[in-house]
């Protein structure tokens, strides 16, 4: 029995090659399939933009080689996707997956948004999973909100999109029910927007230099579209205001905006410039209760936070080590059993096979001695076995027992009984 | 039996003050069950060493009644506002005073002034609520001044992470404000009772502050109410009215010094 993880993340392969590895929700029940027909016991899947990781349970030898077979296919080129992989087996794939859970092997480091992608790779592969992998991604789940809760690792936001709603919550007491205008069709500006949407911001215009892009993008976000000139006048009503223009120069200037604002009788108003080169005029920072921050602030608000989740990651690294070895005491003792069960039925059959012979040789024996003898067979077998279950019984909930066991099964030869 | 709880309440507001101040020291926030456990702790101390300082005479008494409503409208700001920066200009305030209570003597000195009833004890207590009411607006409005400078200055510190949004500072000062012109009113009217009634006597220095009190805090709230100033316009405001009632009272105090009567 084993646990083991195989996959590739931004640690180990570049955008290109990973996003040739992510899956679809619908596509993981027949990669998984897959792997389990090559001898895994359970499997779980977890496929996101920065990872795509198979976590397997009681895999056989043959199981890698089907999971880098599988995702060198994808990768195609005849190229070997196990030169961007990894692989950790027991403790460490427990390890690694409670650290995924809590944001410490994550990009941007605390981000939550993969503790709900741990979640939902759960629920996609449940019907796969086994009860060892089951109860292992409960854990981690579990792992992630405590660490969430007991350290600051987080707190803050520690990207830009995430660093511009941390602006826009500074100035506003709710950011529910506001209402952006969005300038521009940038990249940057529509994962902005939608982290301020997820905050409840409502976004009510979409301006563009061509009025059709700004319809697209205002039909996806039940928004109005308007040209670049008709925008400057809801200066006036907006509460914030999100650029990302591709304009070679500054497209909001003072002149343009300074009536409108004007009109704002002391309302704050939050520009965020997301464009690049900038899209806004430093001198409408100048405005009264007008906020302006560009893509460059919004990266030293995330760079703080980052600077400040780092010090928490030893108490999370301590956390996800308590939490390791719980699981593993759970692991241990689960695998315990049977293996005990099958260690004593193979010696009862040795004892069975001998106490025969034996009473072969003894013929003239009376029945009463007869069964002296074997219930001596059977007192001598409980005594030797004694010790060693309590050993085991013991390690295993110290969350030693695997190492013993894997010691028990070779010395015995229940791992070849196994195999047959 | 005044100076125990006293002197505990003065123990806890500084500790209050020390949590308030922690994060600005680099420290780890404390939770917001102890942020609020301490001081309202504190208060409940205080309320008990308050209520035993019969007769209510002399500037101690008043600087201690001062506290306690401060630390009050800290806790009040806390559990409705989420305003926990209030603490960090609230917490020394408070702490202050109440050391500065202890410093002149919670005692009375010499007799008791006359007449000193129900009444006046009313009196005193809706005008030193005012005055508190007016010192959270001042609080406020210079929490919001600095976020507001931290905001334009794209300083992204102590001070952005910690202090409340700029508009929620806005609203403690309106409320602040609003609340607090009807209660200092209402102390004004209570003393002029008073005295009309002959329960006390009142100094003419008594008279000029309450009522320059009245008329800045009135001015105030008509610009924030009737004219709409609202952010850095009507922060300022706020501002100079309460340093404008703060210099008249030490500039009338200086002129009859003495720890006997509060003016």
């Amino acid at each position: 029995m084993s646990i083991t993880v195989l996959g590739v993340s931004h640690r180990t392969a570049p955008l290109e090659v990973r996003e040739r590895f992510a899956h679809e929700p619908r596509e993981v029940p027949a990669s998984l399939a897959r792997v389990l027909a090559a001898g895994a016991g359970g499997g779980v899947l977890l496929s996101t933009c920065n990872r795509t990781e198979f976590y397997l349970a009681e895999g056989d030898d043959a199981v890698p080689e089907v999971v880098w077979a599988l995702l060198s296919e994808r990768l195609g080129g005849g190229r070997n996707a196990s030169t961007y992989g990894y692989t950790q087996r027991d403790r460490d794939a427990v390890r690694h997956l409670y650290r995924v859970s809590a944001g410490l092997d994550a990009m941007i480091l605390g981000e939550s948004q993969i503790q709900g992608q741990v979640r939902d790779a759960w629920e996609t592969s449940k019907a796969q999973a086994g009860p060892v992998l089951h109860r292992l991604f409960q854990s981690a789940l579990l792992v992630g909100s405590r660490v969430r809760s007991e350290t600051g690792l987080a707190t803050g936001a520690a990207s830009a999109p995430s660093a511009a709603v941390a602006v826009a919550a500074r100035i506003f007491t709710r950011l529910a029910g506001r209402s952006a205008l969005i300038l521009g069709a940038g990249d940057m500006a529509e994962l902005a927007a939608t982290c301020l949407v997820s905050e409840g911001v409502r976004v009510t215009l979409v301006a563009n230099r061509t009025y059709e892009r700004a319809r697209a993008i205002a039909e996806q976000l039940g928004a109005r579209a308007l040209t670049l000139d008709e925008a400057w006048e809801h200066f006036a009503d907006a509460d914030i205001v999100l650029s990302s223009t591709a304009a070679p120069h500054a497209v909001v200037t003072w002149d343009r905006v300074a009536p409108a604002v004007a009109r704002r009788r002391g309302r704050p108003l939050c520009i965020l410039d997301l464009g690049m080169p900038r899209d806004v005029e430093p001198s409408v920072a100048q405005l009264e209760n007008v906020f302006l921050y560009d893509i460059d602030d919004l990266q030293a608000v995330a760079a703080q936070a980052a600077a400040e989740r780092r010090g928490d990651i030893p108490a999370a690294e301590r956390i996800v080590s308590e939490e390791v070895e719980r699981f593993w005491a759970w692991y241990g003792g689960l695998v315990v059993v049977p293996v005990l069960k099958e260690f004593r039925e193979r010696l009862d059959q040795v004892r069975a096979a001998e106490l025969e012979r034996t009473l072969r040789r003894l013929a003239h024996l009376s029945p009463d001695d007869r069964g002296e003898i074997e219930h001596f067979s059977h007192a001598l077998l409980n005594k030797f076995l004694h010790q060693p279950t309590i050993a085991l019984k013991e390690a295993a909930q110290a969350g030693r027992g695997y190492g013993l066991l894997e010691a028990l099964k070779r010395l015995f030869g229940l791992e070849r009984r196994d195999e047959g | 039996m005044v100076l125990v709880p006293h002197l505990i309440a003065l123990g806890l507001y500084a500790l209050a003050t020390a949590l308030a101040l922690a994060p600005f020291a680099g420290l780890r926030p404390a939770s917001r069950a102890l942020g609020l456990g301490v001081p309202l702790l504190g208060l409940a101390a205080h309320v008990i060493g308050v209520a035993q300082l019969t007769p209510f005479v002399g500037v101690a008494p008043t600087l201690s009644m001062l506290a306690l409503f401060l630390v009050a409208l800290q806790a009040a700001s806390e559990g409705l506002f989420r305003a926990s920066a209030v603490g960090v200009f609230t917490g020394p305030l408070a702490t202050g005073l109440l050391g500065l209570a202890l410093l002149i003597g919670l005692a009375p000195e010499g007799a008791p002034a006359s007449g000193r009833g129900a009444w006046s004890i009313l009196h005193i207590t809706v005008s030193v609520f005012g005055l508190a009411m007016l010192a959270l607006a001042f609080i406020a409005a210079a929490l919001y001044l600095l976020q507001f400078h931290e905001l334009k200055a794209k300083r992204f510190g102590p001070v952005f992470r910690l202090f409340p949004p700029l508009e929620r500072l806005d609203q403690l000062n309106h409320l602040s404000l609003v609340l607090g012109f009807p209660t200092v009113t209402l102390g004004v009217l209570l003393g002029f009772g008073v005295q009309y009634a002959g329960g006390a006597s009142v100094d003419a220095a008594q008279v000029v502050w309450g009522m320059l009190t009245w008329v800045v805090l009135g001015w105030a709230v008509g610009v924030r109410v009737v004219r709409h100033w609202a952010g850095r316009r009507a922060a300022f405001a706020s501002i100079a009215s309460f340093t404008a009632v703060l210099l008249v009272y030490v500039a009338l105090k200086l002129a009859a010094p003495g720890t006997q009567r509060f003016l």
